[in-house]
């Protein structure tokens, strides 16, 4: 279960970057070095986090490439194969209507990564729209908009998800990332406001208007690229709980539905028979915790590597 | 504090109103109306009447100010679907139950997660850090229906005559435990890292080093100073997670077949029954609110520099 971590009250996001100070070799002008390559130097120290990311990518390729050279039809009934256990021919198992699990799970996969990332880039489009407004703009309006966010922070997400699904009325791929975006995007805009605000007072944001700059510029230029790092880290902060949303309410019966299938209805179905066949659940909902896992330590490495001072000691 | 206090409170009326105002759009939004569904033909004119009756026939901000006047007086309406029951019936029947479960959740969270979180940070690098960190991290990813599921499959089912817990239900204690658990289980890995994190945080502070360095023993380092300053940041948390505990109860509720609201909700929704899903949905965001509000409080206590700033 993934939780909306209040990420705003512990400061993060809010520390000014700036890329002359951040490493050792600050001084050092012969030595050519940027942020990112920095970045992966230090993230490749972190054992932990450069296991999350082959196993992240490892399952992107199996959810990819799996449904294409395997021998079965992840769609084909066939009830002589019911409910088997996992064996050579099946690796898996089968579920209830004889389909091959190893090859349903990565259709199912596709799928809910699918929805993650997609619903993760609406959060993030929605939530850098908002937050950079008011950060930039600032005064009346910036006050406005952030009592508009506090007041939104009262909503319950998932009945919010819930009734926007009932609003859009079919149940698909697009209906489920619009139902599990809408009410998520608050923390991102909080974070990106206050990242805007700390850099607006940097002093090559100053001097770029010194010279003339238009805020268009000033936004695109200076605003945005030194942001980027804080919102690669925001897709592994969202990307579980969004995943995990589309499970709940797939389990619910309110997501995708047969004959297609995401974990979350995977993980329905193998629910009507736990009882006697806790496999069809099982397999599922490892596959999701095991995404989620990869996510919440490639966000942690993330974080160590693009914005050093925040390092846990 | 006082002022703090009675500003938020204040403030809490508007974001009612907006959560009213967006519910209220959004169900207008679904097509159809509890009466006019195809499977049970209702002659017109009939349609009519009780269209009239609720109030359907009127333009829409007639409807929307006689609702805000019903929440404020403490009247929700009859349920459009369920005839001769009130909202009000509803909540009180089924509202306490989820209440109770997001509350034994939250008490499971926080009674096992801060101890957990403690002692992995006074025992940093050692095999129970590590053993307790791999644990929380699991037990963050995990979905709730896996564990509920595994719950009762071992608990109630394959170990059931070695325990008292039944599979469903929501009478007396034993049926209680499985529930919370399987809830409380992800909040109380989070609360885990939580509490270690800013522990760890804390103990490397110049004030603990003084206590230690004029000879205070070392629980009392831990428990006066230690304990208190590293809890701000769980406090900060457990508010919009205890809302979301009891919103998002729904899948145990089904699994563990407990009386909450989670299934009126959905069947709610899906059967057009507006003033049930604006009722509860109200009800829902107050929680949310009044959590976010406790914990606003609760921190001023905790830190006292952020009481000046804020009130």
């Amino acid at each position: 279960m993934a939780t909306p971590a209040p990420r705003t009250a512990s400061g993060e996001g809010t520390l000014p970057l700036e890329p002359g100070l951040a490493g050792p070799e600050a001084g050092a002008a012969i030595q050519q070095s940027n942020l990112w390559k920095d970045a992966w130097y230090r993230y490749v120290r972190n054992r932990a986090a450069v296991v999350a990311g082959a196993v992240f990518l490892l399952m992107l390729a199996y959810c990819i490439f799996w449904p294409l050279i395997s021998p079965y039809d992840p769609n084909e009934v066939d009830f002589s194969q019911a409910r088997q256990n996992p064996s050579l021919e099946h690796p898996l198992g089968t579920d209830s209507f004889g389909r091959d699990l190893l090859t349903r799970t990565a259709l199912g996969g596709r799928i809910s990564i699918g929805i993650g990332f997609a619903a993760t880039l609406v959060i993030l489009a929605i939530g850098v729209a908002y937050g950079a407004t008011s950060g930039f703009i600032g005064g009346k309006l910036d006050n406005a908009m952030m009592r508009v966010l506090d007041a939104l922070y009262g909503l319950p997400y998932l009945p919010f998800a819930i009734i926007t699904l009932a609003v859009i009325g079919d149940a698909g791929f697009w209906s489920l990332v619009i139902a599990l975006s809408i009410a998520s995007w608050l923390t991102t805009a909080r974070i990106v406001r206050g990242q805007t605000i700390t850099l607006k007072e940097n002093d090559y944001v100053r001097a770029a208007k010194v010279v003339g700059a238009r805020w268009q510029r000033v936004l695109v230029r200076h605003l945005l690229p030194n942001m980027l790092g804080i919102l690669v880290i925001a897709v592994f902060l969202e990307l579980p709980g969004v995943i995990l949303g589309e499970a709940f309410l797939s389990f619910i019966g309110l997501g995708i539905g047969p004959p297609d299938a995401s974990w979350g209805s995977m993980a329905q179905e193998g629910y009507r028979v736990y009882r006697v066949f806790p496999l069809l659940i099982v397999i599922p909902s490892v596959a999701i915790a095991t995404l989620i896992l990869c996510a919440n330590f490639i966000a942690d490495g993330l974080r160590d590597a693009l914005d050093p001072r925040t390092r846990e000691t | 504090m006082t002022a703090l206090v009675v500003r938020r409170l204040i403030w809490t009326i508007p974001v009612i109103l907006l959560v009213i105002f967006l519910t209220f759009v959004l169900m207008r939004q679904i097509e159809g109306n509890p009466f006019r569904t195809s499977e049970r033909a209702i002659p017109e004119s009939i349609q009519r009447n009780l269209e009239e009756k609720y109030g359907l026939d009127r333009p829409w901000y007639v409807q929307y100010a006689k609702y805000v006047r019903g929440v404020f007086t403490g009247d929700l309406g009859p349920s459009l679907v369920l005839r001769n029951r009130d909202v009000n019936d509803i909540v009180r029947e089924h509202f306490p139950v989820s209440l109770q479960l997001g509350g034994l959740a939250m008490l499971f969270a926080l009674v096992v997660g801060i101890p957990l979180g403690m002692l992995s940070a006074l025992r940093a690098n050692t095999w129970f850090d590590y053993g307790a960190m791999f644990v929380s991290s699991v037990g963050f990813a995990i979905p709730s229906f896996l564990v509920a599921t595994l719950l009762i499959y071992y608990f109630a089912l394959q170990w059931g005559e070695y325990f008292p817990f039944p599979t469903s239900g929501w009478e007396g204690w034993e049926s209680k435990v499985l529930p919370s658990i399987a809830l409380g289980l992800g909040p109380m890995a989070y609360f885990a890292r939580l509490t270690r994190g800013s522990m760890l945080e804390t103990l490397q502070q110049d004030y603990i080093r003084t206590a230690r360095a004029k000879g205070l023993r070392w629980r009392r380092v831990v428990v006066v100073h230690t304990l208190r300053n590293s809890l701000i940041p769980v406090v900060t948390a457990a508010g919009p997670i205890l809302g979301f505990l009891i919103t998002g109860s729904f899948i145990i509720e089904q699994i563990f077949a407990i009386p909450g609201i989670g299934r009126y909700y959905v069947t709610a929704v899906t059967g057009r029954d507006y003033s049930v899903v604006m009722g509860l949905t109200v009800l829902l965001a107050l929680i949310v609110i009044v959590a976010n509000l406790v914990v606003d409080i609760l921190y001023g206590f905790l830190d006292p520099r952020t009481r000046d700033a804020r009130a």
